[in-house]
């Protein structure tokens, strides 16, 4: 709708032939076939690629990004190719000369191409998918990110809350500077590693050093292909804090003994981890069930028995393998277990996607279009045939 | 154009949530569910010789022991690094940069060790003295893992490392996982 109204705008501006002229260029067919080529080649490159970088780093270099760099030449990437490809669809759409009754069958079609494009810019921006893992007995409405991490600041002096801030991993560059009223000291970004090594110093390290820092350096290493495995470490340095805690820092994921800070007379923790999103309800897990292939260790299905508590209704769920439970935009699907001595740990795959009925609407859609164009082209090619 | 330019813009812009503050309700009081297993925990196990004690040191250490001798109290420090934790040449020698001595040689490090073996691995023990000054010396294990290597170093005087040596010894010698 905006884009009719821009167009229209646009006509009324510069001129009916000028505005057709425009259209007619970036409707073109040509630039149709030619994304449709370069997804073809990004797909090759791509494919051969994972074998290298594995899954998720091949994806974010050729698909998930605007820029593909093919050594040092910049091409265009997968996001680009598919906003060209959309912008050519719609401005096709745009012309008067589509619209016509004869043609509703390629209308329809075209649409649901534009409705599978459209989802899946929907689903490439606001999905979100991470592991919730629960042990028998317990409550979590916790999910965790599978690939983006944080660095987070814990007030833990209330007693019955505490007080988290989360700077993203988009932000930790080296060289930036995070300087927020929601953060309570400053803190500049010296290195950022997505997979390291933590090495004893060799030297004594200065008193600007402190905690990790003064006993480790943090040294980066080549990325692991599965990323979920990679080390992830930070040095950063804190100004602002009291003077005894301003120096330089250094942290990596999953580090067993957190990072304490002072400052304005409250104690603060630092800790980098995996990125977390915190639902607004929980799932309690009652049981886990396993069923295993009878005479050999191959599991046939697992399930699990939780309670989805949501405020102060709560309601039994069974989770299995392909019936995953949908609640308030999130699945769950049973991905993974864990078998404890005396209690089984569920781990769920946790997604939210708001797009997630695009593909079965468009793919009805392209149908019902490619029916309806048949449906009026049979008799016109019937009709033909007959008079020969 | 101009006008569906800034709407894109207005669109990408709007997931600026880099920096972000809430509050979560403090878990119940359940150590076991909350704090992540830890290999002092869970898996390493050692025996303590009697006169030992633990001490507090610092944060990077898994265990920190007072080893009391005739003329003072040794400090001795156990610590478990990814990988070779930098291996045995740069380690040892940064120690005996620490009590005054040059650095050595790989093979000069190992002819002065000591090959033992415990339930682990095959480790080697090292005794360092700075022969002008007695009171600064060392003596330490290096154990490697499959994926890590536990450094058991002990900083005490010349003197107090002839008196206590046969425990070090001992107290290598028990590490093993679990209670096995």
């Amino acid at each position: 709708m905006i884009l009719y109204i821009s167009v229209i705008h646009l006509g009324w501006v510069m001129g009916k032939d000028r505005l057709k002229k425009i259209l007619n260029t970036l409707s073109s067919p040509k630039i149709f076939i030619c994304t449709i080529f370069w997804m073809m080649v990004l797909v090759v490159l791509g494919t051969l690629a994972q074998k290298d970088l594995g899954l998720y780093e091949a994806q974010q270099r050729y698909f998930s990004c605007w820029i593909a760099w093919l050594g040092f030449i910049p091409t265009p990437g997968g996001r680009t190719a598919l906003f060209v490809m959309t912008f050519n669809l719609m401005f096709f759409m745009l012309k008067p000369a589509f619209w016509s009754f004869k043609k509703i069958g390629i209308i329809i079609t075209h649409t649901g191409v534009l409705l599978l494009l459209l989802g899946g810019g929907i689903t490439a921006w606001f999905s979100t998918e991470g592991n919730m893992v629960i042990k028998e007995g317990e409550i979590s409405n916790v999910i965790i990110d599978l690939f983006a991490k944080e660095l987070v600041i814990i007030d833990d002096g209330n007693s019955e809350y505490d007080q988290i801030t989360t700077i993203s991993d988009n932000i930790l560059k080296p060289g930036s500077k995070i300087e927020s009223d929601l953060v309570p000291f400053d803190i500049e970004v010296i290195d950022y590693h997505i997979n390291c090594e933590p090495i004893r110093r060799l030297d004594v390290a200065g008193p600007e050093y402190k905690g990790l820092a003064q006993n480790f350096i943090l040294k980066r290493i080549p990325n692991e292909k599965e990323t979920e495995v990679n080390r992830t470490g930070i040095t950063f340095k804190v100004t602002g804090a009291e003077d005894v805690a301003n120096g330089i820092y250094s942290m990596f994921l999953a580090q067993q003994i957190p990072q304490k800070i002072s400052s304005n007379g409250k104690e603060y923790t630092l800790a980098l981890r995996r990125e977390r999103t915190h639902l607004p309800f929980s799932l309690k897990l009652d049981d886990f069930k396993k069923v295993m292939h009878p005479g050999t260790d191959v599991a046939k299905s697992y399930s699990s028995d939780v309670v989805l508590i949501d405020k102060d209704l709560s309601r039994p769920v069974l989770i299995r393998m392909n019936e995953p439970l949908r609640y308030m935009n999130y699945t769950f699907y049973q991905s993974s277990f864990n078998e404890g001595v005396d209690v089984d740990t569920s781990i769920f795959a946790v997604v939210k996607n708001y797009g997630r009925l695009f593909p079965y609407i468009s793919s009805l859609t392209i149908s019902l279009g490619i029916l309806v164009h048949m449906f009026l082209r049979f008799p016109i090619i019937f009709n033909r045939r007959r008079g020969k | 154009m101009i006008k569906i330019l800034f709407i894109l813009l207005f669109c990408v812009s709007c997931d600026n949530n880099d920096i972000k503050t809430y509050r979560v309700a403090k878990a119940p009081v359940s150590t076991k569910s909350v704090q992540p297993p830890t290999i002092t925990d869970n898996e390493l196990k050692w025996d303590l010789p009697k006169s030992w004690s633990a001490s507090s040191g610092s944060s990077m250490r898994l265990a920190s022991y007072n080893v009391p001798h005739s003329s003072g109290v040794g400090d001795l420090s156990i610590m478990i690094l990814a990988g070779d934790g930098g291996g045995i040449e740069a380690n040892i020698n940064r120690w005996r940069g620490q009590i005054n001595l040059g650095s050595q040689t790989l093979s000069e490090i190992n002819n002065q060790s000591e090959d033992r073996k415990n339930s682990l691995a095959n480790y080697q023990i090292f005794t360092v003295v700075n022969e002008d000054n007695l009171d600064k010396a060392f003596i330490c294990a290096i154990i490697p893992l499959a994926d890590s290597t536990i450094f058991v170093k002990l900083n005490i005087s010349a003197k107090g490392i002839t008196e206590i040596e046969d425990d070090f010894i001992y107290f290598c010698d028990s590490f093993r996982l679990g209670d096995g």
